[in-house]
């Protein structure tokens, strides 16, 4: 096998980062050779990942590379093991693509910070992790992947730790993370216990028969690690403080990258590990996670005023769309809710990024303070708009073409299984992309439009440098959202493929008729995923907004006297251009981010203030509640499994 | 050639009919006559029924002023975005037997593009930086939340009736929903959808945001709100949307529920012998008159008699109204149409 | 014998989270997340050990079928664990240090601007 194989990428894709992260340490003193090896190892990163589409995504390939080539003997994997498929391929893409987005705007947007050395350092390393835990195809690797990633997002929550908040928002974290990281550990030993291996394909070929307390227990275990990975409901409001103390380099990254990692160890766990989601009230269990998930943080979200705060609380809120649809257990919903998981790395990451911009030139995040900066930023404003829009939507951006596939996936899940309830989380899904939209209603209002603040004369556009990463997210959201087709054929469906192929995923590693070997007539054989009914949505309509939208650009600029209207010119009545403020005279009367929506909060006052008293700040609270989301599914593992 | 011949079929549909010249036509006659019933109902004389056409021209022909705080592109483009669509959504809505495009599940697309007109008016408010704006988006916004979820559930229960009857389990297709009710009769015949259309009556004032849902845009305490700033054309554009607007939610009303007439006249042209393309140009015509004729009732059923009875109600009892009664309404309906009634 | 490792572990565990959970004070929260730590180190060790086994230390051709020992691969996870539960640590522990310089305070109840 040449070094130059393919069969190497994956390990190379990972050595990368490392290598950047430690020469960044040995020689990285002078910005320049710094920022060039940062772009350099992600980019390598990146690229390893996309040489790999052909062969794993379109040749329908698993690679099982083996460190030191220390293959299986006698039925035993003692060596350890990388393992690609589909599945990990896919979360791969997105992961070193929202890596290198965040180096390039990180060139500009920490040029001011000291320690960008460390910064680099720990970035690296953050996604060397993650990529490592989402192509480690051994357990034990997964946790030591998980503790790097979480000790490396902690420190670099912390990085500005002047900022307000910082430092409390990487404590509450590290105690939090630390129980879930704790929690996975616990749950791989004791699956080593009753397996004695702690290669992942053959104990998803020993596990699934073979269910006893212990390994129910051990399953409780990983699931709740991997939740707090993932920061859904009882765990988001560690997002909320980490996002938003982060710079918006880092909640990119922690926002798009560390909860997919969550996401693709739920899925991994769920459907290859231990074979659970052909059970009923396994499904059940996601999906209600899910749409508890979407649901409370999109009202959180609403009663925030901070800027990246209220982004953090979205960011949980879409990935309760993304465990709803893989919680379907259909061919559909999952390839719905990977295509979502995608999508929302690209629009949050953009969104976050906007955020940043706003505070490298304002130096506030408080939406009651900003207003107007449209004028100022009109750059940042358009890229912010299509985020806006791809989040809560609107066609013909990404956000719409997936989140109508989930819509689809919930509602033939209900009409297949005859389960009112599985309607009831459409309309959940419904009426949260709609809260969604008014929330960034009101971060427009309150930051790009309405009136400019005084001290906000002087405020400029950001580097070119900020744009170009922020600008290389926009595209991707429109791209997404216009080829909807392309990316289900070229990405979802492979990796929905591999996600039912848990047969393969054992053969692969484990050498030709394992899986068969071992679990006899229980061996999941690769089952036929009928994409049929996979609906996408063609872009024909918005094609034909376009059209007559320019049609009636053209006719209403022909026919009107927009030309000879221009501001300020010819303004001999004095007052003219001013805003009408009841003749009075005009004074500065920002509508404040809190005022909005008044009409919504006063009837719900009652659970927005029960909301607000259950998030304490306090971490013990968050603990405790860890501690519960732990009882419980200790308690429904012992039931149900 | 065919190509050629597919563009220009669709120049024509955008253009002339379902899109722009039906709609400024027939949305604006709407709007007078929604003006001119309310008139009557409070013994005043009321304008001419052409009276929009003449306040659109005028609006057209005066300047536009564009305040200096205002994003002048978001400012001036706003309005056009919206009314552009507005007609995309018009392209969609099934006029009995004829269909400019049909979709799989257009009903979703619908619901999407619904949202569009509103956020234009928000985003063009917004960017106007005026403080009447930024209470009156705060106000619209909420209105638009309001309204959604009854509006989902209803859309959803009539997917739900006629996906069963087709055996799928579920439509989210309005061309095929309108195709079923041709064949087998209106929808409104249904008990389930009777409750639904009841439903869908009281969602449409609130989704046009006509009186007494208008609080984002009242004019005696916040100055037309979002509309403060704007003048001239962009204004114009704005009040078509509006008009256009009611024509949208009252055709897909009658697209929802009072679909089976298209059958009937199919039913009626064939009685009197006539088949093959003179008899489809022929029945699209029938169709068109009647759909105004329908839309018309529609509009003076649940837009007119609520404006002259009622007075404006306070944002957080609108929230309210629609998410306790509207909403019980279309769970209602819901729950009958899962149960197969 | 075996069985009274795997009840202290658990104890330890337990321990720890009731630490974390009901203690106000940073340190003692710190000192919690370690005895955490250490229950869980306690079964991995005690996972990998066989009555009567010898250390797991052979040189070339001295492993045999008959060779009983016990399982290596625990105490090499061990070890891993107990040097990352040492960095966690060491950096919770700065982050402890940090808090108290801003803060002035190390209870828990007090350093909640975070909220809601």
């Amino acid at each position: 096998m040449s070094i130059f194989s393919y069969q190497h990428f994956p390990v190379y894709a990972i050595m990368v980062l490392f290598l950047g992260a430690f020469l960044i340490a040995a020689i990285g003193r002078k910005a320049p050779v710094r920022h060039c090896l940062a772009v350099l190892a992600s980019g390598a990163s990146l690229a390893f990942m996309i040489a790999l589409i052909q062969p794993v995504m379109l040749g329908g390939e698993i690679i099982a590379y083996w460190m030191g080539n220390r293959v299986p003997a006698g039925g035993y994997a003692i060596g350890i093991a990388l393992e690609v498929d589909a599945l990990g391929l896919f979360f791969g893409l997105v992961v070193t693509l929202a890596l290198f987005a965040s180096v390039i705007y990180s060139i500009r947007y920490m040029a001011h910070d000291d320690n960008q050395e460390q910064y680099y350092i720990l970035l690296l390393v953050l996604i060397g992790g993650v990529l490592g835990l989402i192509l480690s195809g051994d357990m034990f690797n997964m946790y030591i992947m998980v503790e790097i990633m979480t000790i490396s997002a902690v420190a670099l929550t912390a990085f500005r730790h002047k900022v307000f908040g910082a430092l409390e928002a990487a404590f509450k974290y590290m105690v939090v993370g630390g129980i879930g990281s704790t929690c996975i550990l616990a749950g791989v030993i004791i699956l080593y216990a009753q397996a004695h291996t702690l290669n992942f394909a053959q104990l998803a070929a020993l596990i699934p028969g073979n269910l006893n307390t212990a390994t129910k227990v051990a399953f409780a275990l990983l699931f709740i690690g991997f939740s707090t990975k993932a920061f859904i409901v009882p765990f988001h409001p560690l997002a909320a403080d980490a996002h938003g103390a982060a710079p918006a380099s880092i909640s990119l990254l922690i926002s798009g990258v560390l909860t997919k990692s969550g996401v693709y160890g739920l899925i991994r766990l769920t459907y290859v590990l231990f074979q659970t989601m052909n059970l009923g009230t396994m499904q059940f269990w996601l999906v209600f996670i899910g749409s508890v998930s979407m649901f409370v943080c999109v009202t959180m979200a609403l009663a925030q005023h901070d800027f990246k705060r209220l982004l953090a609380f979205h960011s949980i809120s879409q990935i309760g769309y993304v465990l709803s649809a893989v919680g379907l257990c259909t061919a559909m919903g999952i390839s719905s809710g990977l295509y979502h998981a995608m999508n929302h790395t690209l629009f949050k990451g953009l969104l976050f990024l906007a955020a940043g911009a706003v505070l490298h030139e304002t130096g506030t995040t408080d939406l009651d303070k900003l207003g107007g900066l449209s004028k100022k930023m009109p750059h940042t404003t358009v890229l912010f708009l299509i985020g806006a829009a791809s989040i809560s939507g609107i066609p013909p951006f990404n956000g719409f073409a997936s989140k109508w596939m989930v819509y689809q996936a919930t509602y033939m899940k209900a009409v297949e299984s005859g389960n009112i309830g599985f309607l009831l989380v459409t309309i959940i899904a419904l009426v949260t992309s709609t809260l969604t939209l008014a929330s960034f209603v009101k971060v427009t209002q309150s930051v790009f439009f309405g009136q400019l603040p005084k001290e906000y004369e002087n405020v400029k556009e950001v580097p070119f440098g900020m744009r170009l990463a922020m600008g290389i997210l926009a595209l991707l959201c429109v791209l997404t959202g216009l080829f909807p087709g392309l990316v289900t054929t070229y990405l979802t469906e492979p990796a929905t493929r591999a996600v039912f192929n848990a047969g393969g995923y054992i053969n692969a590693m484990m050498g030709s008729g394992y899986a068969e070997s071992v679990m006899g007539a229980n061996a999941p054989a690769a089952q036929a995923v009928n994409f049929a009914e996979v609906g996408v949505w063609s872009p024909i309509s918005w094609l034909c907004i376009l059209m007559i939208a320019l049609l009636a650009i053209c006719i209403v600029a022909l026919s009107s006297k927009y030309d000879r209207v221009s501001e300020n010119q010819g303004a001999k009545v004095e007052g003219k251009y001013d805003l009408f403020f009841g003749g009075e005279r005009s004074v500065y009367s920002q509508v404040g981010g809190d005022d909005l929506f008044w009409g919504f909060k006063h009837n719900w006052r009652h659970y927005f203030g029960f909301m607000h008293e259950l998030h304490s700040g306090v971490v013990n609270d968050y603990a405790l509640w860890a501690v519960v989301a732990l009882a419980l599914a200790l308690l429904y593992a012992m039931i149900v499994l | 050639m065919s190509l050629v011949m597919d563009a220009i079929k669709y120049l024509v549909y955008i253009l002339v009919f379902p899109g722009f010249l039906f709609c400024f036509l027939s949305g604006l006659l709407l709007c007078g006559i929604d003006r001119k019933i309310v008139a009557r109902m409070q013994k005043r004389v009321g304008p001419p029924v052409l009276q929009p056409f003449y306040d659109f021209f005028k609006l057209c022909g005066k300047e536009t002023i564009v305040p200096a705080a205002a994003s002048r592109t978001t400012f001036l483009l706003a309005p056009l975005v919206g009314l552009a669509a507005l007609v995309v959504i018009q392209l969609f809505i099934p006029v009995f037997n004829f269909s400019a495009f049909s979709g799989v599940a257009d009903i979703i697309v619908i619901l999407y593009l619904l949202l569009i007109p509103a956020l234009s008016i928000i985003m063009g408010g917004a960017a106007s930086g005026s403080p009447y704006a930024g209470v009156g988006l705060s106000r619209e916004m909420v209105t638009i939340i309001s309204v959604e979820l009854p509006l989902v559930l209803v859309l959803l229960a009539v997917g739900k009736v006629v996906g069963n009857a087709m055996g799928t389990g579920l439509c989210f297709s309005l061309t095929q929903i309108v195709a079923w009710q041709a064949e087998h009769g209106s929808l409104i015949a249904t008990p389930s959808m009777i409750v639904a259309a009841i439903a869908m009556l009281m969602v449409i004032p609130g989704e046009t945001g006509n009186h007494p849902f208008d609080a984002a845009e009242a004019e005696t305490e916040i100055c037309e709100g979002m509309l403060a700033e704007y003048s001239g054309a962009p204004l114009g554009v704005y009040k078509l949307s509006h008009a256009v607007k009611m024509l949208t939610m009252t055709s897909l009303f009658v697209a929802l529920f009072l679909g089976g007439i298209g059958g009937g006249i199919d039913r009626m042209l064939l009685s009197w012998g006539l088949t093959g393309g003179a008899a489809g140009v022929i029945a699209v015509l029938i169709g068109i008159v009647v759909l105004f004729v329908l839309c018309a009732i529609i509009t003076i059923i649940s837009i007119s008699l609520i404006h002259a009875a009622t007075a404006r109600l306070r944002i957080e009892q609108i929230f309210k109204y629609y998410w306790t009664v509207v909403t019980g309404l279309a769970v209602i309906s819901l729950v009958l149409a899962w149960y197969g009634m | 014998m075996i069985t009274f490792n795997y009840l202290a572990s658990f104890f330890l565990i337990v321990l720890g989270i009731y630490t974390i959970v009901v203690k106000y004070n940073l340190v003692k929260t710190v000192i919690g997340m370690c005895i955490m730590d250490y229950g869980v180190n306690l079964l991995i060790i005690s996972v990998g050990f066989n009555p009567g086994g010898t250390a797991p230390i052979f040189t070339e051709g001295e492993l045999t079928a008959a060779s009983y020992f016990v399982d290596p691969i625990p105490q090499a996870l061990t070890l891993t664990s107990i040097v990352i539960g040492a960095c966690v640590t060491a950096m919770t522990l700065a982050l402890v240090i940090k808090l108290e310089e801003s803060y002035e305070t190390l209870d828990t109840r007090e350093i909640r601007r975070l909220r809601g």
